[in-house]
């Protein structure tokens, strides 16, 4: 790797090619390169929208999830709380007018990821402990909200925020990319974003040097609530019913999302471009399986491996770049 | 002494070692020889690559060049696992302990590794063995768990755990980095046990007078480069080792501070009756523009949790600050930030690194606590920047490298530039120059001298006592949780410091029995230390009648009782102007040290209190002492 151990004042370009996102950009193109050799369906234009369609969903909870993981913590409740706040959003949109219903929605969402932020920030609770429970809790609730059962019947003006869109680009792929960009921003040029970054990287040295570890602790969490419910109402409006078992394993995605990405779980290293790719690779591999006809079965072996060896590849070249 | 006899076959001799970590060369050509029976300094700056070295000897990395011989044959090791079953040990800076096993587990952790069952009835009698050779078995309870020791103690475990393996090279890289004098002297008697026991060994540090006290040779380095090989210590002086150490005559390393000292204006900070138990009693100072403050004490004196409870870093009672005459109340570090108050923390790795960012948002970090704002507000602090990395001597081009490829002195630098960068009005820096080479030391010395002459109240705890006497105008020595002085850096010394910081138990005890004195007898009470001619005040009590005050150090003839203080007799002496009478008593232990004198001061002729009541009391008071201890 002549990239890796290049000279001591790096320029702008071997500062872009020894990235992370780069190396995970490389991935993705990779695959992407190899899947359209593979079948004649991956590179057209149907199927690339399919895939940014089925990114949508995973695409905003790892917004979240990278968030969390950033300042070292771990949400394993946003798969309950996409759920919950889907039975939640549905039996509103009963009685209530979509612009209402969906707000109202949103900030469930939040107010779960506060509840598991202050636990966590202020009690000092283990991350994973209090999510592990947050999720029990939420998937329960969920099926006594909705009675056991699927809620159909929500108002057919719904699926507007989906099939509406600019220049042929649903809404939802719209709103994806342009959450990309904010979360982006937002960790990049702002006091929040780089507090974040700090209070992952060294928590002490964040608080000594008098930045608010306690709010930027808290708010990841909040973000991550409230980013699951705005990703279940994108599903609600393609499928028109919530499932009160909707959601279950989007956690485990989403964290796989972040780190494939290149995020560390200790925090204070990642990306949300590199989140982005992660999300590609992941849906990739799975429409990827599924055109050629491989068994849905085996997608969980091809998505595991893919962490390991993004995660053993990652490990060597730091090694290399360090201890030579 | 060693150099008389005849010197032993070298047990490891190192030559043209190598090592480089990408394009940085941290050693080119080394060479070190050690001998069984001798204690040999391994002295550089930092960076010189002394860590280095012994890290290759302990089989920690692997040299890129050159050959070593142990005991006679090449030495090639892949691990340290290898290093230790040859006996090479490396006892470091971070002990290599698990934190929640047993004492005597993590002496035997080697063996853990072993294949077939552990005996640990046996275990724990080669431990008894190898401790009572220390000379330390009582302090080292086999059971406990090692997080819940001192530092001093884990040292002590490594130490018995490279023993237990039957080492007969070890390395020490910067021991006493982390001790109190009392455990430096303790760990010394140690490795002179261990050199007169036949084992070689090698002491890494840059702590000269300690350099001075324990070794038989030094080789020292400088970039990698050996510069002197194997000389005998006698022959040289500390004049001798700095210049080889940093390439050129530093001078004086404090550049004293103008005696006029004309920009020192009104006090600016002041903290009163400051609690944070257990460690912070009763501290109260003050700070005023411009000055140098130095805050003395002993490690574990409990100067650093004092101002980490004024930083809101930890819980504390009944604190009183003031910034500039207005009394503020920190919650929270955000809070002090904003008041104009800057702080380099201790602990530069655990406290004030962010190791996954890049220089500048290191750099940038406090800035940005203090900004408001949804922005980062980098811009706003440009202009300062740029001028801060030109007197740091650090290459623009390189801000957006990550901190951690710099040397330790350089990242101190850093660290104390992000608070520069805020503009503070008052700064506090606790213990600046740990760990940082000799060449740093002098250019921090010099970054906060400039701060303090542009107005800047700096607030520096140190536990090198040289370094206080240097750099600050005023000293507050702190010792056992209360400040006890308040003087200027002029009237003190090395020694007189040494006195004052000691903790002493019997502290509280003893300020209770001034009190009753100074009620009981309408008296002036106080303990003094004496020595020749001159005194240091501990405390003092009631009335002002004997002309000394808690803190002071005075010569005789400038107190209002030199008659007294002159015969020291245990019986109340009549000044020359027959106004005061006093007595003295003084207070030993049983081992027959001197805890210092209670003097107690009355006016005029007339006598309210037999001596043999006052004499009795302070027996009393020792007796208690003994009891508790």
């Amino acid at each position: 790797m002549t990239d890796a151990t290049a000279s001591r004042r790096p320029g702008a370009l071997s500062l872009i090619l020894r990235s992370l996102e780069f190396r995970m950009f490389c991935l993705a193109l990779t695959l992407a390169v190899i899947l359209s050799l593979s079948s004649p369906f991956f590179l057209t234009e149907r199927n690339i929208f399919n895939i940014l369609d089925q990114s949508v969903v995973i695409g905003i909870v790892a917004v979240g999830m990278t968030f969390v993981i950033l300042t070292g913590g771990i949400d394993l409740s946003v798969g309950a709380v996409f759920g919950l706040t889907g039975i939640i959003l549905a039996q509103l949109l009963q009685t209530m007018p979509i612009p209402l219903a969906i707000p109202i929605a949103v900030l469930a969402g939040a107010a779960i990821g506060l509840f598991s932020g202050v636990l966590i920030a202020v009690f000092g609770l283990a991350p994973f402990v209090v999510t592990l429970g947050v999720m029990a809790i939420g998937r329960s609730l969920s099926f006594i909200f909705s009675g056991q059962r699927s809620i159909s019947g929500l108002p057919a003006e719904l699926d507007a925020i989906v099939y509406s869109g600019l220049l042929g680009i649903p809404a939802n792929v719209l709103f994806l990319i342009a959450l990309y960009l904010c979360a982006w921003g937002y960790l990049t040029y702002t006091k929040g974003g780089r507090t974040i970054y700090a209070v992952g990287s060294n928590r002490e040295a964040a608080r000594a040097a008098g930045l608010s570890v306690m709010f930027y602790s808290v708010l990841p969490y909040v973000v991550s609530g409230a980013l699951a419910s705005v990703a279940v109402t994108f599903s609600l409006a393609q499928v028109m019913s919530a499932d009160p078992m909707a959601g279950s394993g989007l956690e485990l995605d989403a964290i796989a999302a972040v780190v494939i990405g290149g995020a560390s779980l200790f925090g204070g290293r990642g990306s949300i471009i590199g989140t982005l790719m992660g999300v590609l690779i992941m849906v990739m591999i799975r429409n990827g399986l599924n055109l050629m006809g491989v068994s849905p079965f085996w997608q969980g072996t091809a998505i595991g491996s893919i962490i390991i060896i993004a995660l053993l590849a990652e490990r060597l070249i730091t090694w290399r770049s360090t201890r030579t | 002494m060693l150099q008389s006899k005849a010197r032993a076959e070298p047990l490891l001799t190192a030559r043209g070692v190598s090592k480089a970590f990408g394009k940085t060369q941290a050693l080119t050509g080394a060479a070190l020889t050690l001998r069984p029976g001798e204690v040999v300094g391994l002295l550089g700056a930092n960076g010189a690559g002394k860590s280095t070295l012994s890290r290759i000897i302990s089989g920690h990395i692997q040299p890129s060049g050159g050959e070593i011989d142990f005991n006679g044959a090449p030495l090639v090791l892949t691990s340290t696992r290898d290093a230790l079953r040859r006996g090479i040990a490396l006892v470091a800076q971070e002990t290599s302990l698990a934190p929640d096993m047993t004492v005597l587990e993590n002496i035997f952790l080697p063996d853990l590794a072993t294949p077939g069952r552990l005996s640990f009835k046996a275990m724990r009698e080669k431990a008894g063995k190898l401790l009572s050779g220390l000379g330390h078995e009582h302090v080292l309870p086999l059971d406990a768990e090692v997080r819940l020791l001192s530092a001093a103690q884990r040292q002590l475990v490594e130490i018995a755990k490279a023993l237990a393996l039957d080492a007969r090279l070890v390395i020490f890289d910067e021991p006493t980095a982390s001790l109190s004098t009392t455990e430096v002297n303790r760990l010394f008697d140690i490795m002179a046990r261990l050199r007169d026991g036949g084992r070689a060994l090698a002491f890494v540090s840059h702590r000269l007078e300690e350099v001075f006290a324990i070794t038989d040779r030094v080789t020292i380095l400088r970039e990698g480069h050996v510069v002197a090989e194997d000389v005998a210590t006698s022959t040289l002086t500390q004049g001798n080792v700095i210049q080889h150490m940093v390439g050129r005559d530093i001078g004086a390393l404090h550049s004293a501070r103008s005696a006029a000292c004309a920009s020192v204006g009104a006090v600016v900070f002041e903290v009163r009756n400051l609690k944070s138990a257990p460690w912070v009693r009763n501290m109260s100072f003050a700070v005023r523009k411009g000055e140098i403050l130095g805050l003395g004490g002993l490690v574990g004196a409990g100067r650093s949790e004092a101002v980490e409870a004024i930083w809101g870093l930890r819980p504390h009672q009944g604190r009183k600050i003031f910034v500039r005459g207005k009394p503020v109340a920190f919650r929270k570090p955000a809070d002090a930030v904003r008041a104009g108050l800057g702080f380099v923390a201790e602990d530069r790795r655990a406290q004030n690194i962010v190791p996954d960012m890049s220089v500048r948002e290191n750099l940038m970090l406090a800035h940005m606590g203090r900004h408001r704002g949804f922005g980062r507000g980098y811009g706003k602090c440009a202009a300062r920047m740029a001028e801060l990395i030109a007197d740091l001597g650090l290459p623009m081009d390189r801000l957006d490298s990550s901190l951690l490829n710099y040397s330790g002195g350089m990242q101190q630098k850093i660290i104390i530039a992000r608070w520069l960068l805020t503009d503070p009005e008052i700064l506090i820096l606790d213990e600046p120059t740990k760990g940082v080479d000799i060449g740093t030391r002098s250019s921090i010395y010099r970054i906060l001298q400039g701060a303090a002459d542009a107005g800047m109240a700096v607030i520096v705890i140190s536990s090198d006592f040289e370094e206080l006497l240097g750099l600050a105008e005023r000293i507050v020595v702190v010792s056992d949780g209360y400040t006890i002085a308040d003087l200027p850096a002029a009237r003190l010394t090395e020694e007189k410091l040494t006195l004052l910081a000691a903790p002493r138990t019997s502290t509280a005890r003893n300020r209770a029995l001034l009190k009753a004195f100074a009620q009981d007898y309408d008296a002036d009470a106080f303990w003094t230390l004496l020595d020749g001619n001159e005194l240091i005040c501990l405390a003092q009590e009631g009335r002002s009648l004997s002309g000394l005050s808690p803190g002071e150090a005075l010569r005789a003839e400038e107190t209002l009782i030199p008659v007294a203080l002159g015969a020291r007799r245990n019986e109340f002496v009549t000044e020359t102007d027959g106004k005061r009478r006093t007595m003295l008593v003084q207070m030993t232990d049983t081992r027959g040290h001197g805890l210092g004198w209670i003097g107690v001061t009355v006016a005029g002729a007339a006598l309210m209190s037999r001596p043999e009541d006052i004499r009795t009391r302070v027996q009393a008071l020792l007796r208690a002492g003994e009891e508790d201890v």
